[in-house]
């Protein structure tokens, strides 16, 4: 399973947990309409830590919340090199 | 209508209870709000007993867990309580200090370290009423955090029922560091000030400095066992975060119950108007309650007669900012038809001559301390000012019991005018109010609405981000929101000029037949609220006229107040839907926003703005003071 596979797949089962109307996923979905919150995403996070063993946002750097499930994507793929 | 005696009673009820799947008829005793005393702290707790002369020698303190999680367990919480009820243990769930209904705590305080001598005071307070032996802490989350720590200094081996508890301090700060790093998503501002030096708020609820830095520290799997004879330990399905120290547990002789269950998410984090009572989890608990009781040997109920609640119940505010003078009080009220609604009266000081009040209304289905404890807060600061407020649960939310029939978690029922009516006549019956306010956020504030436009005896309505200004019987809360039909053309409109867009659109990947309904129905609106200003002007009434309901409400001298976040649909929905009647109303009808809000103004800052506004509003004569005129855009739009 990729790590864009593992990431889809963590966000449709939170949609489902939350009861919420997951987009369409494409690397241009901007997150905020994704149909997921801030709690969503949390979730998502700690479980991803758990499937890849990488929290990117788990750092003292200035990192901001990615906008886009590309930019997701692409932070998961580099951090796991 | 309601006498004031009935006022304080709340006796043996029957719920209807769906633990498995069919509908069962369950009677599950007294059950009532009470108030004790922590390290000299009034904190609020609700009683569930058991039904008469069944009770067992074990009683239950439910431990909440923290923040929003609270809100969206709250339902599934009474369910717990009801089945403990069902098997003869009698419970106490516990709003730890500076959350619920309890006295406010110092913002710099550890707040780990005050709740959890919080549950031992409520441990001491179940035994107090009922003359239990065996007390078991039940917890969720970082409440089941506090149960194992508290265990330790509850003088004998304390039986635990945890549910998905913290095990690292470090890593649930950083999952809400994360959710608070996500709420930012897309935002370019600066971080939102926190409530104090070093603190952090998350969904609106805040951690201090203090806490975080006790959190950092805890880790189950480092400490020695706990002061426990026995643990059940449910995590959610798919999210073992406590499967290692369950072992742990077992491999230190600890006597372990673990299961993975699902139902975990879908009750702490769905939204309350979403959330659902896991079912497989109740019933484990039940299980494993039931062992528990059997193994305790009954014996006569010789406490149980001082469980009833005194009618004197009520909370002393002592900390209220204004020390030199008579404290505030607080008393919890049932009402209404079968005195099934339940809410808490903040009262202001003796001698008040004013014959003012706030009645206080859910949002969705959050309970009646408001999203985020606002109301909570409000109630406390307009009391000190002279008013009486009410914060209520409309039957079949919050702590209100539900009617026969009535679907749970139900926002928009069609009793609530029935709710809001008798709520008038109780504080027009105890507190001789002349005066009455009704205040409401997303569908609180459409209650008032309908409750003004149905002639409804009140002086002003506040209302805070509405969605919607009409609830026809049978829509869902996930139908078409015709909010959705104002916003989405707008971010679809901006995306006709993106070549990924059509990229996707040209691969199938959008939803076409979604996004040509909501382009459908956007002009059949504005052709909606043309025809309306036509008929208005012609003097033809019609159905769903909003713009005519403000006309009338204004009319027999209602002082009307929106207040919104600055990108709430409700905004261009209430130019669409009232028309040429807001220009019409113009002052009369006041529209105020606010920037950098959420909906449920989730950080401390726009709250802070929130409560300036709704304050400057209850507290304005209505002729003698002129206010800053709404920013230009806003206007323009709105009145053309």
């Amino acid at each position: 399973m990729t790590v864009r596979d593992t990431i889809v797949a963590q966000f449709e089962q939170v949609a489902v947990e939350q009861r919420r109307k997951l987009a369409r996923l494409s690397d241009e979905t901007r997150l905020l309409d994704s149909g997921l919150d801030s709690l969503s995403f949390a979730l998502i996070v700690a479980r991803l830590e758990d499937a890849l063993g990488v929290d990117p946002f788990d750092t003292t750097d200035d990192v901001k919340f990615p906008t886009t499930f590309g930019d997701f994507v692409k932070l998961y793929e580099k951090r796991r090199g | 209508m309601n006498s004031p005696s009935s006022i304080q009673q709340a006796g043996t009820a029957t719920v209807q209870a769906d633990m498995s799947r069919e509908t069962v008829e369950v009677d599950i005793g007294p059950s009532f709000p009470i108030y004790f005393d922590s390290d000299g702290h009034t904190l609020f707790g609700w009683f569930q007993g058991p039904p008469a002369d069944s009770l067992a020698d074990v009683g239950l303190v439910i431990c909440k867990p923290f923040g929003y999680e609270a809100i969206c367990a709250h339902h599934s919480l009474r369910a717990f309580a009801d089945a403990a009820a069902a098997l003869g243990v009698p419970s106490l769930r516990v709003d730890y200090r500076g959350t619920g209904d309890s006295a406010p705590i110092d913002l710099g305080a550890d707040q780990l370290e005050v709740w959890r001598r919080d549950v031992l005071a409520a441990a001491s307070e179940l035994r107090r009423r009922t003359g239990v032996r065996q007390v078991c802490l039940f917890g969720v989350r970082l409440g089941a955090l506090l149960a194992t720590l508290a265990a330790a200094d509850c003088g004998e081996p304390t039986p635990l029922i945890l549910i998905a508890p913290v095990v690292s301090g470090r890593r649930y700060v950083r999952d809400l560091r994360t959710t608070r790093l996500a709420a930012r998503m897309g935002k370019d501002s600066q971080e939102p000030p926190e409530a104090g030096p070093g603190s952090m708020e998350v969904s609106g609820f805040t951690l201090s400095a203090a806490t975080l830095a006790a959190l950092a520290q805890v880790d189950l799997k480092t400490h020695a066992a706990p002061a426990t004879s026995a643990v059940l330990l449910m995590d959610g399905k798919n999210m073992p975060g406590a499967a290692a120290w369950a072992q742990q547990l077992s491999d230190l002789g600890v006597r372990t119950t673990y299961s993975a269950l699902p139902g975990l998410i879908e009750m702490i984090m769905a939204p309350p108007q979403s959330a659902t009572v896991p079912l497989q989890m109740v019933a484990a608990f039940e299980t494993w309650l039931r062992d528990l009781v059997s193994a305790v040997p009954a014996r006569p109920n010789a406490g149980y007669t001082h469980a009833r609640p005194a009618a004197s119940e009520l909370m002393t505010l002592r900390s209220d900012g204004f020390a030199h003078r008579d404290p505030l009080t607080e008393r919890p009220v049932f009402f209404g038809p079968d005195s099934a609604v339940f809410g808490i009266v903040t009262e202001p000081r003796p001698g008040e001559l004013r014959r003012r009040a706030v009645i206080m209304l859910n949002a969705g289905a959050d309970l009646h301390v408001g999203v985020n404890g606002m109301n909570v807060t409000l109630a406390r600061q307009w009391a000190s000012r002279g008013y009486v407020v009410l914060r209520m649960d409309l039957a079949g939310l919050g702590d209100s019991r539900k009617r026969v029939g009535q679907a749970d978690n139900e926002v928009f029922p069609e009793t609530a005018l029935d709710d809001i009516r008798a709520a008038m006549q109780l504080l027009r019956d105890r507190y001789a109010v002349a005066d009455v306010t009704l205040f409401g956020l997303c569908s609180g504030a459409y209650h008032a609405l309908r409750a003004a436009a149905a002639g409804l005896a009140a002086n002003r309505i506040l209302m805070v981000n509405p969605q919607n200004y009409f609830w026809k019987a049978g829509m869902r809360l996930d139908d078409l929101q015709v909010a959705e039909v104002v916003r989405n053309p707008v971010v679809y409109r901006q995306r006709l000029t993106s070549w990924a867009a059509w990229k996707r659109l040209m691969s199938g990947k959008v939803d076409i037949a979604r996004i040509a309904k909501i382009y459908m129905a956007r002009p059949l609106l504005a052709l909606t609220s043309m025809l309306r200003d036509a008929a208005r002007w012609s003097g033809v009434r019609l159905r769903y006229d909003l713009g005519r309901e403000l006309e009338e409400i204004d009319a027999r001298g209602v002082k009307i107040v929106f207040v919104f976040a600055r990108d709430e649909p409700g905004i261009d929905l209430l130019g669409i839907e009232a028309g040429s009647s807001l220009r019409r109303l113009g002052e009369r009808c006041r529209v105020r926003i606010i920037d950098d809000a959420d909906h449920v103004f989730s950080q401390s800052g726009p709250r802070a703005a929130l409560q300036d506004i709704l304050t400057e509003e209850l507290f304005a004569r209505s002729t003698a003071i002129s206010f800053a005129p709404l920013p230009n855009k806003v206007e323009k739009e709105l009145l053309g």
